[in-house]
Parts: C-alpha cells; structure tokens; sequence
C-alpha cells in the first residue's frame, strides 16, 4: 500500500515539475528581436568572415615557425630562434626596414613663402590625422623625419615644439617616408593618399604635401630607443 | 518519500532540457495547472497524514482539479472575465490550510516523540 502511495506522489510530483520546467522555459525566453535588415547582416558576416580569415593566416603563421622547430631536417634550433627573435624585432619597429614605398614631402606652400608669413612647426593634431590617414592601410611602416612610428609612439607637443618619440621634428620641409608590403600596395596608397582630402587640412596651415612617385627600395631606421614595457614581465618558461 | 523527490527532480531536469516551450498565451493555463497539481499533492499529504487517504479521490482530485482550473481560465478569456483568479484565489487558500494542517500534525507527532523519549 505504501509503496503503491510513494509511486502515485512521484508520478504527481514528476508531473509538477515537468510543468514548472516548461512554465519557466516560457517565461524566460529572452525575445529580443533582431531588427537588423539583409544588408547589415551581411556586413556582420564580412567582418567576422574577415576576422576567420585572419585568425586562419595567423594560426598558419604560427603552424609554420612549430614545423621548423620540430623539423629534424633542421638541426639547428638556435637559427630558428634567431629567425623568430628577428620577426618580432622586425614587427616591434626595433629593425631597420626596406621594401617598396613612398615619401611625402611636407612643406610650407608657395603662398605662404610669397607672402613671407612666418614658417611654424606642423601641428602634433594634424599629423596625428595624417598618420591616422596613412594607417587605413595594413602592413604599412612609416618613419616621420627619421622618426620611426612604432606602437607606443607618441605625437604630441612638448614646450611648444611638435615631437615624435619625444625628439623635436624640424620645421618643414620634413620627409614622411612609408613602406608597404609590396609595390603593389605602395602605388594604391600613392593614389589614395593623392586624392586624400588631408591636402586641404595641410593647406590650412599654410603646409602642402608632395607625394613621390613608389619606389622600389625605400628604407626606414630602426626604433633607436628602449621600449618602455611598465606593465609586461617576463613569463616563466616550461 | 526519496523517491518522490527523485520524480520531482527528474521532471524537472527533463523539462529543463528538453527545453518545451508553450505559446505565450497559454503560460496562465500551466500555472493554473501548476498551482492545482500542488494542491492536489499538499492534500494527498495531509490525507495521509490523517490515515484517510484514498487513491482514487487523490488520482481523479488530480486531474479534474487541473482540468476545472483550466476550464474557468478558458471560460474567462471568451467572457473577459478574470476567472482564473477564482481558481487561484481557491487553489490558494487551500494550499495554506492544507500546509497548515500538515504542520499541526506533523508538530503533535513530533512533541508526543518527544515526551515518549523522556519518559523512557
């Protein structure tokens, strides 16, 4: 008798908590609705389509220099590493580059001079959105007056002079030397850079902007001060 | 008694992973039924308890329970009459008279064991 009591109370309380389960399940469907059209989903899909494709080249990248450490064939561990130490010196701006690129010239305009008004140095603001113009591009390196740009680079005014790196650039005429990862690149960045609407922020300065021609050789110095790393510690190796 | 809340937790399990949804005009029909099965059952307790349980009152209490519940629900959704509060202002009440009763019960048994102990 009793036995047949706790299988009725199971069956009763199996069924409780199978409604309660389903009532909860209903009442705690998030239905927020997706209100975005084709087109910006399509845009989503290329963004995060773009991002796969990178992270796919990175893991390559990486699936590569792993070959090269376990490859027997090798033998020799220390150039591989040699080789590793001078990618990331490399991509770190610590080495000197050359490759294809071009240079812009900045210098003041041909009123400017006529008009003999005072030649000034060119504001940290507007070379901030120069630089930013010329970073659109990926894989580019540029060095601003024999100043190397490299992540932690900072533009800014210092005691009235504009500075890269902290360094005093000169006053214009000043040369912005870019390279690109190949002449290909180079020359689509001459004609972006050309019909930049950046020549007219010049121009307010009094300043214009000449771009040369891609060359096939153009080389950048190194980044010839220490690198301030406040906040990296070394890991601790297996 | 352990098995029953074995049942309870496999109900519960099952529903939560098989993830059942029910349209969003029908979620007052299942509470209502929620709310009489638990009647049903804190009344099974207490029949029990009382030595006057009976299993077809417990089993057939079930389901017409449930199914009045949700007849007044659906009645007062065509008349635009909130009668489902009915059904859960009885459910209601009675649920705490029956927890009610089943605490004294279950409070005289504990105190006559307790005063069986000091005697002994």
């Amino acid at each position: 008798m009793k036995k047949r009591i706790a299988g009725r109370f199971t069956v009763i309380l199996f069924v409780i908590g199978f409604m309660s389960a389903t009532q909860y399940n209903t009442v705690n469907t998030d239905d927020s609705r997706d209100y975005r059209d084709t087109w910006e989903i399509r845009q989503q899909l290329s963004r995060e389509k773009q991002v796969h494709s990178e992270l796919l080249s990175e893991i390559g990248l990486l699936d590569d220099t792993l070959a090269k450490y376990s490859d027997k064939a090798t033998q020799d561990p220390q150039a591989v590493l040699k080789d590793t130490v001078e990618d990331l010196r490399r991509s770190a701006g610590l080495s000197q580059i050359t490759g294809p690129g071009i240079e812009l010239e900045v210098s003041p305009s041909l009123e400017a001079v006529a008009l003999g008004s005072e030649i000034t140095e060119i504001p940290p603001d507007l070379l901030i959105r120069l630089v930013n113009e010329i970073n659109r591009f990926d894989g580019i390196e540029l060095a601003i007056a024999g100043e190397r740009v490299i992540n932690t680079t900072a533009i800014r005014d210092i005691n009235g002079y504009t500075t890269v790196n902290t360094d005093p650039i000169s006053t214009p005429p000043l040369t912005i030397a870019i390279t690109s990862k190949s002449m290909e690149e180079a020359r689509k960045l001459y004609s972006y850079l050309s019909a930049s609407t950046i020549h007219e922020d010049f121009y307010i300065d009094d300043l214009t902007i000449a771009i040369s021609e891609p060359q096939e050789q153009l080389t950048l110095p190194a980044f010839d001060e220490k690198i301030q790393m406040g906040y990296l510690e070394a890991g601790e190796g297996e | 008694m352990w098995i029953s809340i074995l049942g309870l937790l496999l109900g519960i399990s099952l529903g939560l992973l098989t993830d059942i949804q029910i349209p969003a005009e029908y979620t007052s029909y299942l509470s209502i039924a929620v709310l009489a099965s638990l009647d049903t059952l804190f009344g099974g307790i207490r029949a029990h308890l009382q030595q006057v349980y009976d299993d077809k009152v417990f089993v057939s209490g079930f389901f017409f329970n449930i199914a009045l519940a949700a007849g007044l629900a659906f009645l007062g959704v065509h008349l635009g009459v909130d009668l489902y509060l009915a059904a859960i202002f009885a459910f209601g009440v009675r649920l705490f008279q029956n927890i009610a009763v089943i605490r004294r019960i279950l409070l005289t048994k504990w105190s006559e064991k307790k005063k069986l102990g000091e005697a002994n």
